[in-house]
C-alpha cells in the first residue's frame, strides 16, 4: 500500500464519518517504494483540497506531508502541529451531511 | 449473515498490558458483532504463543482472525505463517497495532484503552470483508540476456555459461571486448591489453552456452523476472560467418574509403572491413551506410558521410550509387551476399544484465582546450589508438604530420569535478594519464611530458607506486593546478602553446607538440533508451541507478534486471569485471532451474464488465503492468508485473479496478468503524 492508493473518497468518507481532520503521510518524493505513488497522491491532494473547501471544510483540516520511517522527530512535529491546528478549529460541524460518499 | 471472528489479544509482556486495560478490551470485543470468542496471550510471537495460536485456530475453526498486538511490519508475516500451519488462509486475518500506535504513544490508560477499542472495532468489521487469497507460482525461464560484450558483460556471460545457463550476449559493435579492445597496455602493471583480453574473447566465441549476437541492439523488452521476451535487431552485415574464413581478400578491392570510427576517425577503412586487425569474431562487416550498392540516393548518402566527417567534399565526388560487386568477386568462399536484410530476433529469457559501458564527455564544449579546432589535441581514447599496434600509426607515437612529438601535455579533469559540467571524479583518468606518460616516454624517448593535474586520485593496490615511479622520471613534469583547471591551449604558427596557472598562482607557458585530454566518463548514448525500455531508473549523473549504493550495487529497481560496469558509474577494468561477476551471481540465485517463482497476491484486478476502456490506469501504472485489450476495449492487469501499489485503483473512474486486500469496501468499513 502506498499514498498512491488513497482514493479522494477515503478522505471525504473520513470527514463524513466524523473526523475533524485528515492527515496523509507519505514517503518523500523520490523515495517511493512503488516509484511514484506519492507524486500521484500529491496531484490528487491539490484537487481534493479545492473540493473539500467548497464543502465548507477549513483547509487546515486536511494536510499532506512527507515523513520517512527514520524521521521520528519530524513525525512527532507534524502530528503535534496537526492536532494543535485541528483543536484550534474545533469540531467539524458544518457540511458533514453533504459529504455523503460511498 | 454471521461470520465467526476469533480475536486474539497479545499483552506483549507488559508492553501493551501496562498501558491498556486488557480485561476491558476482552469484554468490549466479545460484544462486537460477529465476534465468536476473544482470547489473550502473554506473548503471541513466542514459540509457546505461536503454538497456542496454531492449535487454537485449528480447534476453534474461526472464519476470520483478528490479532491485537504490535505493528504488522514486525509480525504480520510471523502470524500469517502460523495461521498457515492451522490450514487457515492467511489473508482472512487482520492485525491491530495497539503497541506502537497506542500503548507506546498514548500516556493516559483510559484514553489508550478507548483508542484500542476503536481500532479493534474497525479491524473486526474489515476482516469480515476479507477474501481468501491464494499464492500463485509460475514457471520461469532461466536463460539470460547480457547487453554489451565489454569486460563486465563478457565476465557475466562466461560465468553464467559455466554454470550451464544459456546466455544471449548482444553487442552493438561487430566485435567483442568493448572499449578495452582499443587499448594497448593497461595500468598500473602495463600489461598488454589484447593478451589479457583475447583468451576471454576466445572463450566467448567458443562456449556452446553463449549465443553471441553482434552488430545488434535490443529494441523491445516485455515481461518480468523469469519471463522476459525480447526483440533484438541484427543489422545485415552481408557476410556469412559460417563461410567466411577471415582472410581479408574483400577489403582491398572495395572502392569506398571512409574514416574508421574504431580509430575515432584517425584512420581510414573500406565499406567492407574489420574495425581493427585482430577483431573477434574475425568476420568483416559490410557497412551498408557507405557501400555504393546500398546508397538510398546518392545525395543522401554523401551528405550523411559529409556531416559525420567521414569524407571530405573532394572525396564525395567519388561516391555515386552503383552496382558494385568488387568484394563479392574477391571472396573465394561465396561468403558475401547482398540481399541480406536487417533481422529481428526474438528470444525468451528470465533475467537481463545491462553492461553497456561509457562514453567520453565531449571536450569541444570547453573551447579553452582547443579540441576539434586544433589538430594535435586528442582525447584519451584517441590517444589509446595512436599508441596501439593496430591503430592508425601502427603503434608509433606520431603526430598527424608523421613526426614524433618532442613534447606532450596531458591534461586531467576535463569536464570532471567541474560544477558546470560533471561534478563527479571519473576515477580512472589519473591512472591512465600516468600510463600515457609512461608510454609516451617509451615511444618518444627524450620528449618532455607535462602532466597537468588538480589532485591525485590513485587508490588501490600498486597504483601509488605507479605514480611514484613516474615522479622519478627526469622528462616527466607534474604541474599542480587548481580546479576548475585554468588551462588554455593555443595554436601558434608551428607549435602549440599550453598556458596553465599552477597552485602558487604562477603562470606556466609551455610549448607542446601534442595535447592529450582526459575527459569525464559519461553514460553511454544508449543509456536513456535502455532506461526507458527496461523501466530502470538513472541517477543524477545519468548512469543507471543501483538498488542500494553499498548493499545492492548491481541491482536495479526492476526485479530481474541487473547492471554491471561503467554504465553504473565510472570504474576501471577490474571494477567492471567484479561487477560482471556480481551480476552473474545475482542471476544465479534469482532464478534456479526447476524452482518456481512465487507471485505477489496483493495486486490490482480489473473487472471486465465494468471497465469503460478509458485507459486512465494505463498511463498511471509505474510498472507498465496494465495492458489495453484492443478487441474487448478494456484494461487487463498483468498479475505478475503488478506490485499492488493501488495507484490505478484510486484513479479508476468507473470503479472497475479492485486493489486486492485493500478494497474500497474494506477501507470504507475501517474508516467508518474507527470514527464511530
Amino acid at each position: 500500500m502506498c499514498t498512491g492508493r488513497i482514493d479522494p473518497q477515503f478522505v471525504l468518507k473520513a470527514f463524513q464519518s466524523g473526523a475533524d481532520g485528515v492527515l496523509i503521510l507519505g514517503c518523500h518524493p523520490g523515495d517511493c517504494h512503488y516509484k511514484e505513488g506519492n507524486y500521484k497522491a500529491l496531484r490528487r491532494f491539490h484537487l481534493l483540497k479545492r473540493v473539500v473547501k467548497q464543502f465548507g471544510v477549513d483547509e487546515g483540516r486536511l494536510r499532506l506531508d512527507w515523513v520517512s520511517a527514520s524521521e521520528g522527530e519530524k513525525f512527532v512535529e507534524v502530528i503535534t502541529d496537526m492536532v494543535a491546528t485541528v483543536k484550534k478549529l474545533g469540531p467539524l460541524t458544518t457540511a458533514k451531511e453533504e459529504l455523503r460518499v460511498g | 449473515m454471521q461470520i465467526r471472528v476469533g480475536v486474539y489479544i497479545c499483552k506483549c509482556g507488559t508492553n501493551i498490558s501496562e498501558n491498556i486495560d486488557i480485561d476491558e478490551l476482552i469484554q468490549f470485543s466479545s460484544r462486537l458483532e460477529n465476534v465468536a470468542y476473544v482470547k489473550d496471550q502473554p506473548l503471541l510471537c513466542s514459540e509457546d504463543g505461536k503454538n497456542f495460536l496454531a492449535s487454537d485456530v485449528a480447534q476453534e475453526k474461526p472464519e476470520r482472525v483478528v490479532i491485537v498486538a504490535c505493528t504488522p511490519k514486525e509480525h504480520e508475516k510471523t502470524f500469517r505463517n502460523t495461521l498457515l500451519r492451522a490450514d487457515f488462509n492467511p489473508y482472512l486475518f487482520q492485525m491491530v497495532n495497539v503497541r506502537e500506535q497506542v500503548a507506546w504513544v498514548t500516556a493516559d490508560k483510559a484514553a489508550a484503552t478507548e483508542k484500542a477499542k476503536a481500532y479493534i472495532r474497525a479491524a473486526v468489521k474489515r476482516v469480515t470483508l476479507h477474501e481468501p487469497l491464494e499464492k500463485k507460482e509460475i514457471e520461469c525461464n532461466t536463460d539470460v540476456l547480457v547487453i554489451g560484450a565489454g569486460p563486465a558483460g563478457m565476465e557475466a556471460a562466461l560465468l553464467l555459461a559455466k554454470a550451464g545457463r544459456k546466455v544471449y550476449l548482444v553487442e552493438k559493435n561487430s566485435f567483442v571486448g568493448g572499449r578495452v579492445a582499443r587499448y594497448e597496455e593497461v595500468f598500473p602493471k602495463m600489461e598488454c591489453a589484447s593478451c589479457m583480453l583475447e583468451p576471454k574473447m576466445d572463450e566467448i566465441l567458443h562456449d556452446e552456452n553463449i549465443e553471441l549476437i553482434t552488430s545488434s541492439e535490443v529494441v523491445e523488452v516485455l515481461g518480468y523476472l523469469g519471463n522476459f521476451s525480447v526483440k533484438i535487431k541484427k543489422r545485415a552485415t552481408c557476410v556469412d560467418k559460417e563461410k567466411c574464413i577471415g582472410c581479408g581478400a574483400c577489403y582491398e578491392p572495395c572502392p569506398v574509403s571512409v574514416r574508421n570510427e574504431f580509430d575515432y576517425h584517425l584512420s581510414d577503412r573500406k565499406a567492407i572491413h574489420v574495425p581493427y586487425t585482430g577483431a573477434l569474431p574475425n568476420v568483416p562487416v559490410l557497412d551498408q551506410g557507405h557501400c555504393l550498392r546500398f546508397a538510398k540516393t546518392d545525395s543522401a548518402m554523401v551528405q550523411e558521410a559529409l556531416d559525420l566527417g567521414l569524407i571530405t567534399q573532394e572525396e564525395s565526388e567519388n561516391y555515386k550509387k552503383q552496382d558494385c560487386t568488387a568484394c563479392q568477386e574477391a571472396c573465394m568462399f561465396d561468403a558475401i551476399t547482398y540481399d541480406r536484410q536487417d533481422e529481428i530476433l526474438e528470444r525468451n529469457i528470465g533475467c537481463i544484465i545491462v553492461a553497456i559501458g561509457f562514453e567520453l564527455f565531449d571536450p569541444s564544449v570547453l573551447p579553452q582546450f582547443g579540441y576539434g579546432k586544433i589538430p594535435e589535441v586528442y582525447t584519451g581514447l584517441e590517444f589509446e589508438r595512436i599508441l596501439s599496434q593496430t591503430g592508425p600509426t601502427g603503434g608509433k607515437l606520431f603526430m598527424k604530420n608523421g613526426q614524433e612529438p618532442r613534447s606532450l601535455a596531458i591534461i586531467h579533469c576535463v569536464g570532471s569535478r567541474d560544477k558546470k559540467h560533471k561534478e563527479y571524479c571519473s576515477g580512472v583518468c589519473c591512472l591512465y594519464a600516468l600510463k600515457f606518460a609512461r608510454l609516451a616516454e617509451k615511444h618518444a624517448p627524450g620528449a618532455k611530458i607535462y602532466d597537468i593535474y588538480a589532485d591525485w586520485c590513485v587508490p588501490g593496490k600498486d597504483n601509488q607506486e605507479f605514480l611514484d615511479s613516474l615522479k622519478e622520471k627526469k622528462n616527466v613534469y607534474f604541474i599542480h593546478t587548481n580546479l576548475p583547471l585554468s588551462v588554455a591551449v593555443k595554436q601558434n604558427k608551428d607549435s602549440l602553446s599550453v598556458s596553465c596557472v599552477d597552485v602558487s598562482g604562477k603562470e606556466n607557458p609551455l610549448a607542446a607538440d601534442m595535447v592529450v585530454l582526459c575527459p569525464a566518463i559519461i553514460p553511454a548514448r544508449d543509456t536513456s533508451r535502455l532506461s526507458e525500455m527496461l523501466l530502470i531508473t538513472s541517477g543524477r549523473d545519468g548512469f543507471f541507478a543501483e538498488g542500494h549504493t553499498k548493499l545492492a550495487p548491481v541491482s536495479t529497481n526492476i526485479e530481474g534486471v541487473f547492471i554491471a560496469g561503467c554504465c553504473q558509474g565510472p570504474k576501471d577494468i577490474q571494477g567492471s569485471v567484479a561487477q560482471g561477476a556480481a551480476a552473474a551471481g545475482q542471476v544465479l540465485s534469482a532464478l534456479v532451474p526447476g524452482r518456481k517463482l512465487e507471485l505477489d497476491v496483493i495486486i490490482a484486478e480489473a473487472d471486465e464488465n465494468s471497465c469503460a476502456g478509458c485507459m486512465t490506469c494505463i498511463g498511471l501504472c509505474p510498472y507498465k503492468a496494465i495492458m489495453f485489450d484492443k478487441e474487448k476495449k478494456i484494461a487487463v492487469v498483468n498479475t505478475v508485473l503488478c506490485k499492488g501499489c493501488g495507484t490505478c485503483v484510486a484513479a479508476c473512474p468507473s470503479g472497475c479496478l479492485t486493489g486486492k486486500h485493500f478494497t474500497e469496501e474494506q477501507i470504507f468499513a475501517e474508516i467508518e468503524e474507527v470514527l464511530k
